[in-house]
């Protein structure tokens, strides 16, 4: 499997590949937007912002089928942005992948520093069979939502979006609802709301991960032979066509989520199933 | 899979500024043009309300003012007919009262030529018939006097008889 290149920078454990994925992603989401919204008009509208505006009102309606719209109109740049990222990051991992190969602990480096995250596997490596050669793989371009760190990071947003507002502007029945319909159900109800987070981001992180190992997989059977250069071809462009789909059904699965949770906590009414 | 804390804080981070740039440069202009957009479309709408609801106005101001006027008209030609008729009917008249008067002037002035004839000729009868009857009886009848007169006084006599 491949690893992450990870270096050590005070104390903090740096992962590199995320960063980087991290600010390809921003950028390519922030330049598509902006080019959309360079020549804005009102009355002859671009292709650009005809696109955006299609999605802005797609979101609108995914908004509007969870909460009234009035109620969830602050939400319509929150859910742009993350469905937006979700999907590009999503994407990003299907092009290609950058991959760096170490053998010698003393040459994992990267600007100087020492990519610990290899340099621990090829010390354990060295430790378990002393005398083989060991062998690491770093993995510099993959998609960011393929890291569960991150993926958790969006729901843990989403989690304290949600739970704040429930908390500052529908107190009453935010508490309330803890304790529904009885009070020895309140810590049923806490394991509800901690495992939807969970839920939230692991289901994300899994899919696009399943993605890329698959890929990943086609693409050392490419590597072992000719035979199996030639069958992994059609395979690839099937299952990057199925990958492509699935980004796309994630990024709207975790963003109508994300809608749920937040109109489930700003409820008035008692609902609970 | 591990979390690794430092990539859940660094992708919030970045997720943060994308929020924030997004709304800033992105959306907050896009939004906007929408909502003016929204707006341009339900001012049109209501435009064209107003102008259908103008124009049906007029076409019904048109059509009271074509009625109207096809009154005035169907007035005047009534009119024009009674004034005509009238005029006719005066102009008959005029016509008839003229020719009955043209015919009593003819009657009289007939009337008068002969009666100045009959006058003229009288006179000219009575005095042939003198110089007849003088030439006649020479001596016995004078052309003066009572037998003159006699023959005058005759002559009237079958004249107003005729």
């Amino acid at each position: 499997m491949h690893e992450a290149p990870v270096i050590e920078l005070g104390g903090l454990h740096i992962d590199l590949s995320i960063i980087l994925m991290l600010v390809v992603t921003c950028t390519i989401v922030f330049v598509i937007a902006r080019l959309a919204t360079r020549n804005l008009s009102v009355e002859n509208p671009g292709k650009l912002q005809n696109f955006m505006e299609w999605a802005t009102e797609f979101v609108q309606n995914l908004i509007s089928s969870t909460m009234d719209l009035k109620k969830g109109k602050p939400f319509l740049s929150l859910a742009m942005t993350m469905i937006m990222f979700i999907f590009v990051a999503n994407m990003l991992g299907l092009l290609f992948g950058v991959v760096t190969e170490y053998d010698d602990p003393a040459k994992a480096t990267v600007f100087g520093q020492e990519i610990t995250s290899v340099t621990k596997i090829l010390t354990e490596e060295h430790a378990k069979h002393p005398g083989e050669e060991a062998h690491a793989e770093v993995a510099w371009w993959k998609s960011p939502t393929a890291d569960l760190s991150v993926t958790m990071a969006l729901a843990l947003l989403v989690f304290v979006i949600s739970h704040g507002l429930g908390m500052i502007r529908n107190t009453k029945n935010y508490f309330k609802h803890y304790v529904q319909p009885y009070p020895f159900f309140l810590p049923i109800n806490i394991i509800e709301q901690l495992s939807k987070l969970l839920t939230h981001g692991v289901r994300l992180y899994a899919n696009i991960f399943a993605g890329e190992v698959l890929i990943s997989t086609i693409m050392t059977l490419a590597k072992a032979s000719v035979v199996g250069a030639i069958f992994s071809v059609p395979l690839l462009m099937v299952w990057d066509g199925f990958s492509i789909f699935v980004g796309a059904i994630q990024a709207f699965v975790f963003v109508i989520l994300m809608m749920v949770y937040i109109s489930q906590n700003l409820e008035t009414h008692e609902e609970e199933h | 899979m591990e979390i690794v804390w430092e990539n859940t804080v660094i992708a919030l981070i970045a997720i943060g500024i994308l929020y924030f740039l997004l709304n800033k440069y992105a959306f907050g202009p896009l939004f906007s043009v929408m909502e003016k957009r929204r707006e341009l479309v339900q001012q049109q709408l209501s435009e064209a309300a107003q102008t259908r609801e103008q124009a049906t106005a007029f076409v019904e101001e048109q059509k009271a003012a074509l009625q109207q006027a096809r009154k005035e008209a169907y007035d005047i030609i009534e009119q024009s007919k009674q004034t005509s008729s009238k005029q006719a009917a005066q102009m008959l008249e005029q016509a008839k009262d003229e020719a009955s008067r043209l015919k009593d002037e003819a009657v009289r002035d007939i009337q008068n030529e002969k009666n100045r004839a009959v006058e003229q000729l009288r006179s000219e009868v009575g005095a042939v018939s003198v110089k007849i009857a003088s030439k006649l009886i020479e001596k016995e009848v004078s052309e003066e006097g009572v037998q003159g007169e006699l023959v005058d006084k005759y002559l009237k006599e079958v004249g107003g008889r005729s």
